[in-house]
């Protein structure tokens, strides 16, 4: 025992010398080689393989078909459902496969639904913001319902509805543009299957609720925004006049100044920025979002409208008649 | 966060495709129970497949459910989201009960939550409906109107209080607590 309590100082200095395996934050040195080695037999291969969902031995078209219009809650023709899906490039492909064994077998590609649901959807998005957005110029409307109509939304929506696999094209993974087409042919299928209220509220429930949480400024891009406000002011006849209200750190790196615009000498709106002139067209903006009822603390855009809204365009207000 | 963790896809929390704002859509699209016909670890699927199969896929028929029979192979179940996320889960030995509750969890959860790591516990695509801060934010109204220098807004309040102050303060409190009392005889 005396030469336990002897040594045991020793001990615990030899011990100290050792390093403790403590689990930090690092990435283990098998890591580097293991990834280069997988991405060498990868390349050594010809590429990554990719196996299409549909040519599975698990794979049922018309299950599939069935279960896409469950999901989506509508009810579509089944001949017009499989016509929505089938792109150009497919019925290319296959008819050059039934000339080779000589055998010919009319298809159906998805063009002229395409069309039709584009045409559906550009007609309706341009109605359903009119409706919500009432004060929104004709301009802005345009640049939202744009956005919206875009291949990398409707790209996006197609992917997130379960399109990717059903989609009979030549080359898989399919292209963002067959994505969107195919969205747009959905449509197409579903205003000859269910008309034309239920296919708007198919747009509505999947195109128009993209605009949850966005800022719907964004999608209109305004040049110059103080003439913008000095023409919509000019035609009521009161007195627009910019006020300097506010400037902190003047002739250094993070000067601020703030600008305040009084209408008949009550204020409007006020901007900052880091000169006198951009302060000023902050605040131009600021009250254009006023006018236009599209501030950033706007109540939520509803997305309940039932039915198709009527067209109130003759009366809005648009920039370039001016 | 351990060690393990980094390797996880990150993600936040997010409906996908505003999923509930207009229409509610299951983002289960497919699922494909692997079985064996003869083993013992496939004993529990079987019972599952024989009594429960065709409820599920009536009730829930936005998912197409497939049966792929394998000879002596572990049963395994492959949940396919609409999100392009694959879900496999090895069901060897788990019984009926178990296997019914794991094929409620994979209709409902919204893609391979427990394969991502959670960056945050809230998002937002909107961070603020006060815009940005400026010097002028909150700014007291009353200074528009006052004259610099003011003893007012020149003093310096901004030292925590000093314990002997915090003592004088306590003992003026109590005077004037005495004082009331007396009155009140």
């Amino acid at each position: 025992m005396a030469f336990v309590r002897r040594f045991t100082p020793l001990l615990a200095k030899t011990f100290l010398n050792i390093p403790i395996n403590t689990q930090g934050r690092r990435i283990h040195r098998w890591v580097s080689p293991t990834l280069i080695e997988l991405k060498y037999r990868e390349k050594k291969q010809g590429g990554k393989v990719i196996n299409p969902r549909n040519t599975f031995l698990e794979w049922n078209l018309e299950a599939e078909l069935y279960a896409f219009g469950k999901r989506l809650n509508e009810e579509f023709d089944s001949d017009l459902l499989l016509q929505a899906f089938t792109d150009r490039s497919y019925v290319i492909k296959e008819e050059m496969k039934q000339k080779e064994m000589e055998f010919d077998l009319k298809m159906k590609d998805n063009r002229e639904l395409v069309k039709e649901g584009e045409k559906f959807m550009e007609e309706y998005i341009q109605l359903y913001l009119e409706a919500v957005l009432p004060k929104f110029p004709v301009e802005g409307i345009v640049g939202i319902k744009n956005h919206l109509m875009s291949e990398s939304v409707l790209a996006n929506i197609s992917l997130h509805l379960g399109t990717k696999d059903i989609i009979l094209a030549a080359e898989y993974p399919v292209e963002r543009q067959i994505l969107a087409n195919t969205f747009k042919a959905l449509v197409g299928a579903l205003l000859q299957s269910s008309g034309d209220e239920q296919s708007g509220h198919f747009v509505r429930d999947f195109v128009i609720t993209q605009l949850q949480g966005q800022d719907v400024n964004d999608y209109w891009h305004i040049e110059d925004p103080w003439t913008m406000l000095t023409d919509l002011m000019s035609k009521t006849g009161s007195e627009l006049e910019p006020r300097l209200i506010g400037e902190v750190g003047k002739n250094t790196l993070l000067a601020c100044y703030r600008v305040g615009l009084y209408l008949d000498k009550k204020m409007l709106s006020s901007g900052f920025g880091e000169t006198v002139a951009t302060a000023k067209e902050m605040a131009a903006r600021e009250a254009l979002k006023k006018i236009f009822a599209t501030e950033e603390n706007m109540y939520p855009i509803n997305f309940k409208l039932n039915g198709i809204p009527k067209s109130t365009s003759d009366l809005r207000y648009k920039i370039s008649a001016n | 966060m351990s060690n393990k963790n980094m390797f996880m896809k990150s993600a936040f929390v997010r409906a996908p495709l505003q999923n509930g704002v207009g229409r509610y859509v299951c983002q289960l699209q497919r699922i494909v129970l692997k079985f064996c016909k003869s083993h013992g670890g496939s004993r529990g699927i079987r019972d599952f497949i024989e009594q429960d199969l065709v409820d599920f896929a009536k009730q829930n028929a936005s998912v197409v459910v497939y049966l792929k029979p394998r000879r002596h192979r572990g049963p395994v179940l492959v949940a396919e989201y609409l999100n392009g996320d694959r879900v496999w889960m090895n069901v060897q030995n788990k019984t009926h009960s178990e296997i019914t509750k794991w094929m409620e969890v994979l209709r409902t959860q919204q893609g391979d939550i427990s394969g991502a790591r959670l960056r945050k516990y809230q998002y937002t695509d909107y961070p603020s409906v006060q815009g940005p801060w400026t010097p002028f934010t909150f700014k007291d109204p009353e200074l528009n109107v006052a004259t610099l220098p003011d003893p007012k807004f020149g003093a310096n309040n901004r030292l925590s209080i000093s314990a002997t102050e915090k003592l004088r303060l306590m003992f003026e409190k109590q005077a004037i607590s005495e004082k009331d009392v007396k009155t009140g005889e």
